[in-house]
C-alpha cells in the first residue's frame, strides 16, 4: 500500500528535474536553429516588430529562396556575443545582419563565410562602404546601407544669436558660434560621449578632424580633440549629461529646442519638431572632417551543412538587392550602399542629398588596416574620453594610458 | 542507514538540479577563466590552458582595485542604511496608530517594482539636466549635482537607489521580528523605569539579533550580486567610477564589441570566492551563536 | 490620542518621501514627450497624456502573458524542487546535509552574470533559448536555493511529535511529507512561492541574455525596448512600469502576512 504510491509520486516529483533532459532530446530539431528546416535571420533592429516592412522583406526573401525564415532581433551591443556563443555551440544563424566594425572580427574568427565561397554578389556596393566588410583581401557580406554623423542645428536659435551656419568651417568658427549662442541665453551643443562604442563613434569626427590616427591615440592631435570637447564642458557650451548620453538621449536634448547644435546621425532625420539644418562636422584646420560610417552588413555565417550556405547567400543577396533595399533603407533612414538606389532616395527626399555626400566621404572605422584590432583600440579611446571629460585625468594623461592599453591588447 | 537513504532520495531532485544548473555553468566559467581565448579559439576551440594568467591580468588591471573598493563600499553602505532605516521604520510602525497598517503596506511598493523600472526611475530623477532632484536643489539655491555623470557622485547615486529598493525588505522582516517579541518584555522594562531608548537598546535590540543576522545575510547576498541597478543607471561609469565586480564582469564579457570571456569569467569567479568566504563567516557565526 | 495623531502625521510624511519616486514614475507616465525635458519639471501632470498607456495596452499585453506564465512556472518548479529537499533537510536529516546546506548558501550568492554566461552556452546548444520553460528553468536558479533554505527552517518548526504520530499510524516518508509536513508548512510554501514569483516577474538579466531575440518576451524586455539604444520614451516606459507593478502589488498585499511570518519563523528557529 505504501511503497507503490511513494515511488509513483516520487517519479512525478522528479519530473521537474528531468524536464531538462527530456526537453533537450526532443527540441533540438525544431528550435529554429540551423539544424531544423527554418533559416535563422538575426538582426540588430529590435525596433521593428513582427508587422513591420523589414520583417515582411525578410519573409519575402525567404519565400523567393524557397525556405521558411525565422527572424530574431537583438540590441546591437548584444549581437556580437550572441553570435559568438551560438557559433561556438555550432548553431550560428544562417543570415546575420551585423554592425560593420565587427565584421572583420567575426570573419577572422571563422564565423563568417567569404562572398567568393557563397556566391554573394557585392559588386553594386560602393567601395568605401565595402572596406569595412573586407578582411585579409576577402569580402564578407554586403552593406545594407550606411549612416554617418553631421551637425544638426536649430535655425531659430542660430538666427536669434546672429550665427550664420555657413561660416562654420573650422573649430575656431564653431567655438565662436557656441560662444554667441550661449551668450544669447541658449544652450550650445549636445552629443554622446557614453562609455560604449557609440561614444567612440561620436568622437571620431573630431579625432580624425584634428588629424589624429587610431594607430596613435596619444598624439598631440588626439589630445587637441579631447581638449576641444573638454573645453565645451568647462565653458558650459555642452551639458555635463553628454558623459552619459546615448545618441538617442542626446537627440532628445536637442529636440527640446534649447540647443543650437547636436552631433547626430542620418537616422534622426525628420524627427525634430522645429526648423533645423544640417552641416558637415568641421575639421580643426578647416574643411569637412572625415566622419565614421555606421550601418550594418548582411553576412552569411559558416554552417556545418555547407549546402545551406548557398541558400543563405540567396537570402542575403535578396535583402541587399537594389529593389528590396530601398524600402529597408527608407525605414532605417539609411543612405543606400548602391548608387542607383541613392539617386532614387534623393529624388524621393531631397533632404537626404547632404547625407549622401557625407556618406560618400565617410571613413570605415576598421579601415587603415586596423581590422580586428579596432575594438581593442576603440574601448581604451572611449575610456580616455570619459576620464578626461569627467576631470578624473588630464586629456594627455588619459590618452597616454589609452595608447598603452591599446598597444598591449591582443 | 535507511533514514539516510530515504533522506537522500528526497534530496535527489535538488542534487540533480544543482549539478545541471549550477555545476555545469560553473565548470564552464572556470574553464573559460583558465584558458587564453581569442575570438577565434572561442568559436573553433583549442584555446591553450594558461592557468591563472587571466586572474593575474585582472588583478593587475587598475580597474580591479576600483571595482573591489566600489563593491565593498556599495555593499557596506547599502547594508548599513537599509538595515538602519528599515529598523527605524519597523520600530515606528510597531506602535499602532491611525493608518499605520495602510502606510506600512504602502512602504512595500518599491520592492514590487521590477529592478529595471526602479533603476530607470532613479536615473530620470537624478538626471543632471531634466531631473527633479536637481530642480529642487536649484530651487533652494544649491547648485545641481551631476549625480550620474560625475565620478564623485555616481557611486553615491547608485547606492542611494539600492538603499531605497532594500528598505521594504528590511522593514518587513524586522517588523515581524518585533511583533514576535512578547509585549510583557516591554512592560517589564518599562516598570523597571527604562525610557523607550534604553528599553530598545537593552531589551528589544538584543532580542532581534537572530532576525537581524538573517536580514543582513540575505541583504549581503543580494547586494553583492546587484547588477541591473548599476548597469541601467550608469553602466559602471563615468570612466569606471561606479564599477563593481559584478558590472565589470558583465562589461568584460558582454558590454563590448569584442568580448573578453576569459577575464570576465575570472572576475565572476573572484566574486563567487568572496561569496564563499561570506558564507563561511556566516556559518561560523551561527555555530558560535548556537553554542552559546 | 493626540500622540497617535502625531504619529499618523509623521507616518504620512515618511511614506510620502519614500514613495516620491513612485509618484514621479506615475507623473512621468502621464507627461507628454514635449514637456519631458522642461526645466524645472512639472510637479503635476499638467496637460496629461494617456498615450503611454495606450501604447502599453497596444504593444505589451502579450508580454504580460509571458511574464505571468514564466512567473507561475517558476513558482511551481521552485516548490517542486524545494519542498522535498526542505522536508529531507528538516525532518529526515540524512548525513551530509550540512554540506548540502552550505552548497545552497553559496549557490544563492553566485551572481546572475556568471550563471547567464554558462547557461547561454547550454541553452543555445539544446535549443532552449526563447522558450517559456527555458526561462522558467533559468529564473528558478535565483529562487531555488533561497526557497530550500527558508522552507527548511520553516519545516523545522513543525513539531516532531506530529511526524512521530503519523509514523506510528503507519505512514511512510512520502505520506508524512505530503499529508502532514507540507500542510503544516503552508506559510513557508506561500513565502518561498511569492519570492519565486516576484524574482521571476522582475528578472531582466536572464531574459535579456537567454530570450531577447525572439518574439516571446517577458515584460521586463518589453520595457527595455523603450529604453534600448534606439528610443527612450519615458511615458511609455513609465506607463508599462505602472501597469507592471499592479499584479505584484496585489500579490504582496494578499500574502504579506505569510511572508513576514515565514521569514522570521526561519530566522528565530536558527
Amino acid at each position: 500500500m505504501n511503497s507503490a504510491p511513494i515511488t509513483h509520486r516520487f517519479a512525478v516529483a522528479l519530473v521537474a528535474a528531468g524536464l531538462a533532459l527530456s526537453a533537450c532530446s526532443s527540441s533540438t530539431g525544431d528550435a529554429g536553429g540551423p539544424a531544423g528546416g527554418k533559416f535563422a535571420v538575426w538582426d540588430p533592429y529590435p525596433q521593428f516588430d513582427g508587422g513591420s516592412e523589414w520583417v515582411k522583406v525578410i519573409e519575402d526573401c525567404g519565400r523567393q529562396a524557397g525556405v521558411e525564415v525565422e527572424r530574431q532581433a537583438y540590441d546591437t551591443s548584444d549581437l556580437t556575443n550572441k553570435v559568438l556563443l551560438a557559433a561556438q555551440q555550432g548553431v550560428a544563424p544562417n543570415v546575420l545582419v551585423v554592425d560593420n566594425p565587427v565584421v572583420s572580427t567575426l570573419a577572422e574568427a571563422g564565423v563568417l563565410k567569404a562572398n567568393q565561397d557563397t556566391g554573394l554578389d557585392a559588386s553594386q556596393a560602393s567601395t568605401n562602404l565595402m572596406a569595412a566588410a573586407e578582411s585579409e583581401g576577402k569580402a564578407y557580406g554586403v552593406p545594407i546601407g550606411a549612416n554617418t554623423l553631421a551637425l544638426y542645428y536649430n535655425k531659430a536659435v542660430l538666427t536669434a544669436a546672429g550665427v550664420d551656419p555657413a561660416s562654420i568651417t573650422d573649430w575656431a568658427a564653431l567655438d565662436a558660434a557656441l560662444a554667441k549662442v550661449v551668450a544669447a541665453g541658449k544652450k550650445g551643443i549636445t552629443f554622446s560621449a557614453i562609455g560604449t562604442e557609440e561614444g567612440t563613434f561620436q568622437f571620431l569626427p573630431w579625432f580624425w578632424g584634428a588629424g589624429a590616427q587610431l594607430t596613435d591615440l596619444s598624439s598631440a592631435q588626439a589630445v587637441a580633440a579631447v581638449e576641444l570637447w573638454k573645453s565645451w564642458l568647462d565653458k558650459g557650451y555642452a551639458p555635463n549629461s553628454v558623459i552619459g548620453n546615448t545618441q538617442t538621449t542626446s537627440w532628445q536634448e536637442f529636440a527640446t529646442g534649447e540647443y543650437a547644435f547636436a552631433e547626430n546621425g542620418t537616422w534622426q532625420l525628420g524627427k525634430a519638431g522645429f526648423e533645423y539644418g544640417v552641416i558637415p562636422i568641421p575639421s580643426r584646420a578647416g574643411g569637412v572632417a572625415p566622419a565614421p560610417t555606421g550601418g550594418e552588413v548582411v553576412t552569411v555565417p559558416a554552417q556545418d551543412d555547407t549546402g545551406r550556405e548557398a541558400t543563405a547567400a540567396k537570402i542575403a543577396g535578396c535583402l541587399t538587392g537594389a529593389d528590396t533595399v530601398l524600402a529597408t533603407d527608407t525605414a532605417l533612414t539609411y543612405v543606400s550602399a548602391v548608387e542607383s538606389v541613392r539617386e532614387r532616395q534623393v529624388a524621393a527626399n531631397p533632404e537626404l542629398a547632404v547625407w549622401v555626400d557625407a556618406v560618400k566621404s565617410a571613413k570605415g572605422r576598421t579601415g587603415d588596416g586596423l581590422g580586428t584590432r579596432y575594438p581593442r583600440i576603440s574601448q581604451p579611446l572611449w575610456t580616455a574620453v570619459q576620464a578626461a571629460l569627467t576631470g578624473s585625468k588630464a586629456p594627455a594623461d588619459a590618452l597616454k594610458d589609452a595608447q598603452a592599453a591599446a598597444a598591449t591588447a591582443k | 542507514m535507511r533514514k539516510n537513504l530515504v533522506g537522500w532520495a528526497f534530496l535527489s531532485p535538488i542534487v540533480a538540479y544543482l549539478l545541471l544548473f549550477y555545476a555545469y555553468p560553473l565548470v564552464t566559467t572556470v574553464d573559460l577563466s583558465i584558458r587564453d581565448y581569442t575570438v577565434r579559439s572561442f568559436v573553433r576551440g583549442g584555446a591553450p590552458l594558461t592557468g591563472f594568467e587571466n586572474y593575474l591580468t585582472v588583478f593587475a588591471d587598475p580597474t580591479f582595485r576600483t571595482a573591489l573598493l566600489n563593491t565593498v563600499l556599495f555593499t557596506v553602505v547599502s547594508l548599513v542604511f537599509q538595515y538602519g532605516i528599515g529598523l527605524a521604520m519597523a520600530v515606528f510602525f510597531s506602535r499602532h496608530f491611525r493608518l499605520s497598517a495602510t502606510l506600512r503596506a504602502l512602504f512595500l511598493v518599491p520592492w514590487l517594482l521590477p529592478l529595471i523600472v526602479s533603476a530607470s526611475t532613479w536615473a530620470w530623477l537624478l538626471n543632471s539636466e531634466a531631473g527633479v532632484v536637481n530642480a529642487v536643489l536649484r530651487f533652494v539655491g544649491v547648485d545641481g549635482v551631476h549625480w550620474l555623470t560625475s565620478p564623485d557622485w555616481s557611486l553615491v547615486s547608485v547606492t542611494i537607489a539600492n538603499i531605497w529598493i532594500g528598505i521594504p525588505f528590511n522593514l518587513v522582516v524586522l517588523y515581524s521580528g518585533l511583533r514576535d517579541i512578547p509585549a510583557e518584555v516591554h512592560e517589564a522594562s518599562a516598570l523597571d523605569g527604562a525610557n523607550s531608548w534604553q528599553s530598545f537598546r537593552h531589551v528589544t535590540f538584543p532580542l532581534l539579533r537572530a532576525v537581524s543576522t538573517v536580514t543582513l545575510l540575505l541583504g549581503l547576498v543580494y547586494t553583492l550580486k546587484v547588477f541591473d541597478i548599476i548597469w541601467i543607471m550608469t553602466r559602471g561609469g563615468p570612466s569606471g567610477s561606479s564599477t563593481t565586480l559584478a558590472t565589470w564582469s558583465y562589461e568584460l564579457g558582454f558590454g563590448n564589441a569584442l568580448p573578453r570571456f576569459g577575464p570576465s569569467a575570472a572576475v565572476g569567479n573572484v566574486l563567487i570566492l568572496i561569496a564563499l568566504v561570506a558564507g563561511l563567516v556566516y556559518v561560523r557565526a551561527q555555530r558560535k551563536q548556537e553554542a552559546s | 490620542m493626540t500622540r497617535s495623531w502625531w504619529r499618523t502625521a509623521v507616518g504620512v510624511l515618511l511614506t510620502a518621501v519614500m514613495l516620491f519616486p513612485v509618484y514621479w514614475m506615475v507623473n512621468v507616465s502621464l507627461t507628454p514627450a514635449s514637456r519631458m525635458r522642461k526645466s524645472p519639471p512639472d510637479l503635476f501632470p499638467v496637460d496629461p497624456t494617456f498615450e503611454g498607456y495606450a501604447r502599453v495596452l497596444d504593444e505589451q499585453l502579450p508580454y504580460f502573458g509571458t511574464s505571468l506564465l514564466v512567473g507561475l512556472g517558476t513558482v511551481v518548479l521552485t516548490l517542486a524542487l524545494a519542498a522535498p529537499a526542505a522536508y529531507a533537510l528538516a525532518k529526515l536529516r540524512p548525513r551530509g546535509r550540512g554540506s548540502l546546506m552550505f552548497v545552497l548558501l553559496v549557490a544563492q550568492m553566485i551572481p546572475g552574470i556568471v550563471m547567464a554566461l554558462g547557461l547561454y552556452g547550454m541553452f543555445v546548444r539544446f535549443g532552449m533559448t526563447n522558450t517559456v520553460w527555458g526561462l522558467v528553468l533559468a529564473d528558478s536558479t535565483i529562487a531555488v536555493p533561497f526557497a530550500v533554505l527558508i522552507l527548511t527552517s520553516f519545516l523545522s518548526a513543525v513539531p516532531d511529535e506530529i511526524v512521530q504520530a503519523a509514523r506510528i499510524d503507519g505512514a511512510g516518508p512520502f505520506r508524512v511529507f505530503w499529508s502532514v509536513v507540507l500542510p503544516a508548512g503552508r506559510n513557508g510554501l506561500v513565502t518561498s512561492g511569492l519570492f519565486a514569483f516576484l524574482w521571476a516577474w522582475s528578472d531582466f538579466l536572464f531574459a535579456t541574455t537567454l530570450d531577447s531575440g525572439g518574439a516571446l518576451k517577458p515584460l521586463t524586455l518589453g520595457i527595455y525596448r523603450y529604453i534600448g539604444n534606439n528610443n527612450q520614451e519615458w511615458n511609455a516606459i513609465m506607463a508599462t512600469a505602472v501597469v507592471a507593478s499592479v499584479p505584484a502589488t496585489v500579490l504582496l498585499v494578499l500574502a504579506q502576512r505569510f511572508v513576514a511570518a515565514g521569514i522570521t519563523a526561519g530566522a528565530v528557529k536558527d
